[in-house]
């Protein structure tokens, strides 16, 4: 009994040794680019622009003086990554950019409680201003999901800007609409692997708000759910990313959250043609939704990707391509 | 690194082999001296849908001590790549009338999988609980700290196709530490006792909780002895 009781104080300190000291350094979450990868600002070699008061990670494609195609990714928090196959106009005679929106992707992170929709809009003003060669270079936007939101909410505000926008599923231009495609998508299906994959590693991960490494990692570790076998967004798999921006995803959720949002004020003003995409298999957008959204313009075409859901530039450009060169062909 | 495992390895081995406490929910005024075994089986919510078993033994102490052993894995299509396993005890320290506190203290080891990654962590949970007893039922309260300590990563192909770069390997400090606090009730009838708890997490900083931040677990003892 002796022998248990001394074993018994011995196991107390060695447990709370583990619990209060930790360890020496060896390799570590919050350094960059051991689980994630390093930004623009931590790796030079990278490609960026710095704008706005942020370094953010940009690539381009084609002449600099042909008309411009900027390419918004979807979110908030994800990367232009998996939407490279746009690259491809370049080829048809447009100058097509690219940008990991703020805090997002390999550009620069920032805190959580910076972003603002303002902001994000800012951006995208200034990375036009950066690549346009001159005054009468013809503006496209081309939107996938919240990138389609944000082009909306670039278009609502400045209607004068733009000469034409491609909107591929966009998550809803009101707070309102994100909430009912939110319901729709995101169904949580207690008793599954793909639920409990996204709430068993909470156990394993914690991070402190703008612990940027380490809530990336777990945002990155959570995609799976995204793609799981039966999604009804009709996602066929992984896409490539490079890096999630987790605290950016918090904040516009936060925001949305606290002050709610509505892109469509001034949609109505805004008369030249656009273009949605929807893909066939996305059973939570379908026509339906895409009508919805595209009766905030006077003038819009509606276009059925097939064989697919909301990836459909990556898994699908081939489907994709010859709907959106028509439509930019018809404004250059 | 050295350091931690050498400590891990010490507490895991003192775990398996000594005296510990007990991390299932015990009716102490029920429990009688003479009730060496103690079997559990539980299911609740415990960052997802899970499921566990248990073994309990009361030693031969003054103070009521029980070393335990437990298992548990969340729901889903494969049961095997996600469990957590405790090895510790509990002991009742103090009694005041009816009042009885104690304080259970474990070793962790846990894993998980999905398809891009393979976490398996040493950790500790330790609390202290109290509350009322009576011999057919008890409520009482705890409050306590479960620590990832260290974890080990290992990533997919499907991972690396993304992020070339990424290094597996041990990380350290700490990946990470929620506090837990709840309230237990139960009622125990000859050698049975079925309880409930539930409770509210929350990760070490205090401001953040985890995506579902509660737990709860139905659980049954069979105390075996007279």
């Amino acid at each position: 009994m002796k022998m248990m009781k001394t074993n018994l104080m011995l196991l107390a300190i060695a447990i709370t040794s583990i619990f209060f000291t930790g360890c020496k350094k060896e390799m570590n979450i919050s350094d960059a680019g051991n689980l994630v990868p390093k930004t623009v600002d931590q790796d030079p070699s990278l490609s960026s622009i710095s704008v706005n008061g942020t370094q953010l990670h940009s690539e381009t494609f084609g002449n600099p003086d042909s008309a411009m195609v900027i390419f918004l990714h979807g979110g908030p928090g994800s990367d232009y990554r998996n939407g490279l196959s746009v690259k491809q106009l370049a080829n048809n005679g447009y100058y097509v950019v690219f940008y990991d929106q703020r805090g997002t992707g390999l550009s620069k992170r920032h805190d959580r409680n910076s972003y603002a929709i303002q902001l994000y809009l800012d951006d995208l003003a200034a990375v036009i201003a950066h690549y346009r060669t001159s005054p009468t270079q013809k503006v496209f936007l081309f939107g996938h999901s919240w990138g389609a939101m944000v082009a909306a909410g670039y278009i609502n505000t400045y209607p004068n800007r733009i000469n034409g926008a491609i909107f591929a599923e966009a998550g809803g231009f009101t707070k309102k609409l994100l909430d009912e495609y939110g319901e729709a998508s995101r169904k949580l299906k207690l008793f599954s692997e793909a639920t409990n994959d996204i709430l068993y590693y909470d156990q394993f991960l914690t991070g402190k708000e703008n612990e940027h490494a380490m809530l990336d990692y777990k945002m990155a570790l959570i995609t799976p759910f995204a793609y799981a076998k039966g999604n009804s967004e009709g996602v066929e798999g992984p896409s490539p990313i490079w890096r999630y921006g987790a605290e950016v995803l918090q904040g516009f959720m936060k925001i949305a959250e606290d002050e709610g949002f509505d892109f469509t004020t001034n949609l109505s003003r805004y008369n030249t043609k656009v273009l949605f995409l929807y893909g066939e298999n996305n059973k939570s957008y379908g026509l339906p939704f895409a009508q919805k959204e595209a009766g905030y313009f006077p003038n819009a075409q509606i276009s059925k990707v097939n064989n697919t859901g909301h990836e459909m530039i990556y898994f699908k450009w081939n489907n994709v391509y010859p709907i959106v060169l028509p439509y930019l062909n018809s404004l250059k | 690194m050295k350091n931690i495992k050498l400590l891990v390895a010490i507490a895991i081995l003192l775990c398996s082999t000594a005296t510990d406490v007990f991390a299932q929910t015990v009716n102490w005024a029920s429990l009688k001296k003479k009730q060496r075994h103690i079997l559990n089986i539980n299911t609740g919510l415990d960052y997802g849908v899970t499921y566990g078993v248990g073994y309990g033994y009361q030693l031969k102490t003054k103070l009521p001590i029980i070393i335990n052993g437990e298992y548990s894995f969340p729901s889903g299509n494969n049961v095997v790549d996600d469990f957590k396993t405790k090895i510790g005890g509990s002991i009742r320290f103090a009694t005041v009338n009816n009042f009885q506190f104690s304080a259970k203290i474990h070793g962790v080891f846990r894993r998980y999988e999905n398809t891009l990654a393979r976490l398996v962590n040493f950790g500790s949970d330790m609390s202290v609980t109290a509350g009322y007893y009576k011999k057919k039922w008890y409520v009482a309260s705890e409050f306590g700290f479960d620590k990832a300590v260290v974890t080990h990563f290992k990533h997919s192909q499907v991972y690396k196709n993304n992020f070339p770069g990424v290094q597996d390997g041990w990380y350290e400090p700490s990946t990470g530490g929620n506090f837990y606090y709840g309230i237990q009730s139960g009622f125990s009838f000859e050698q049975h006792d079925v309880y409930l708890k539930a409770g509210r997490m929350v990760t070490q900083d205090f401001s953040t909780t985890p995506l579902f931040p509660f737990y709860l677990q139905l659980g049954y003892n069979l105390r075996i002895g007279k």
